[in-house]
């Protein structure tokens, strides 16, 4: 077992035990940990994985715009725009280092134009165009990793490791 | 049958996800404005259509789902901010005389959608 499902196993009992503690003092719906600071840098990173299953193949040159929540608002602010390589990755950790921190992120893909670069010949405008997944990044001591599986009529994502 | 329907469903527990919050916007400008907030039932589907066919117009639409709530509202234990909390599905209906039927299958940690019937 790597190091990071042994800290996602420890979060877990962690919060089972707060959970059982909550039960007792006040109720299960009730019981919730305290929330984490947003903003604290670590030592984990944010990467991606594009994969097209339309094409089959992996999801190479797809601009992806990385944005994060104002404090608590529902505004977000751009914070870099990367894209994939060969191979449906970034070249680099999405955030890595002092870049790292904790948040409200979302990451929103181009797909209208990625498939349009393709000759994909879809309706206009076609079901899906920018496509945003939102995440946070609650512990900035894991790694989060969010691959993505997309068509022009679908897609899905969530957390892999 | 034209218009906008949606389905929630449960991957946790394998259920049809009900009691769901649902925002639904349509895009005007830069912007998306609020049309409707509804909430699933039973079934994990809406009680009236999203939107009924004779109001489908084309153009981009966004229907928000409440993840997070759903799940601590069944005593799930989340990190906080948790990994999937609002999530937004934006589409756009190109033939106002085709149905949209837009499934929203969740867990904790993913979430997958797509052009359902």
């Amino acid at each position: 077992m790597s190091s990071e499902q042994n800290k996602r196993r420890d979060f877990l009992a962690t919060a089972l035990a707060v959970g059982a503690t909550g039960i007792v003092a006040s109720g299960a719906t009730s019981a919730q940990a305290t929330p984490a600071p947003l903003g604290v840098t670590g030592p984990g990173r944010l990467t991606l994985h594009a994969i097209d299953t339309f094409l089959g193949v992996t999801g190479a040159g797809l601009q992806i715009d990385l944005n994060i929540q104002n404090g608590n608002s529902d505004q977000y602010r751009l914070v870099k725009t990367v894209y994939t390589v060969t191979g449906g990755r970034t070249a680099a950790p999405v955030l890595i280092g002092d870049e790292f921190r904790t948040g409200r992120y979302e990451l929103v893909l181009h797909l209208d134009d990625y498939f349009a670069q393709r000759g994909a010949d879809l309706p206009r405008p076609n079901f899906l165009s920018k496509v945003p997944l939102r995440f946070a990044v609650y512990d900035a001591n894991q790694n989060f990793h969010v691959p993505v599986l997309f068509s022009p009529w679908g897609y899905s994502y969530y957390r892999g490791s | 049958m034209a218009g906008i329907t949606t389905h929630v469903l449960d991957t946790v527990n394998g259920k049809p996800g009900a009691g769901m919050r649902i925002e639904f916007s349509k895009r005007v400008g830069y912007g998306f404005v609020l049309q409707k907030t509804v909430y699933t039932n039973a079934d994990g589907r809406t009680d009236q259509m999203i939107l009924a066919p004779g109001e489908t117009t084309i153009g981009e639409y966004e229907l928000r789902f409440f993840v997070e709530d759903y799940f601590r509202g069944k005593g799930v234990q989340l990190p906080d901010p948790a990994f999937i909390s609002v999530v937004p599905i934006r589409f756009s209906v190109f033939d106002p005389s085709q149905h949209y039927h837009v499934p929203m299958l969740c867990s904790p940690w993913n979430c997958t959608t797509y052009r359902g019937s």
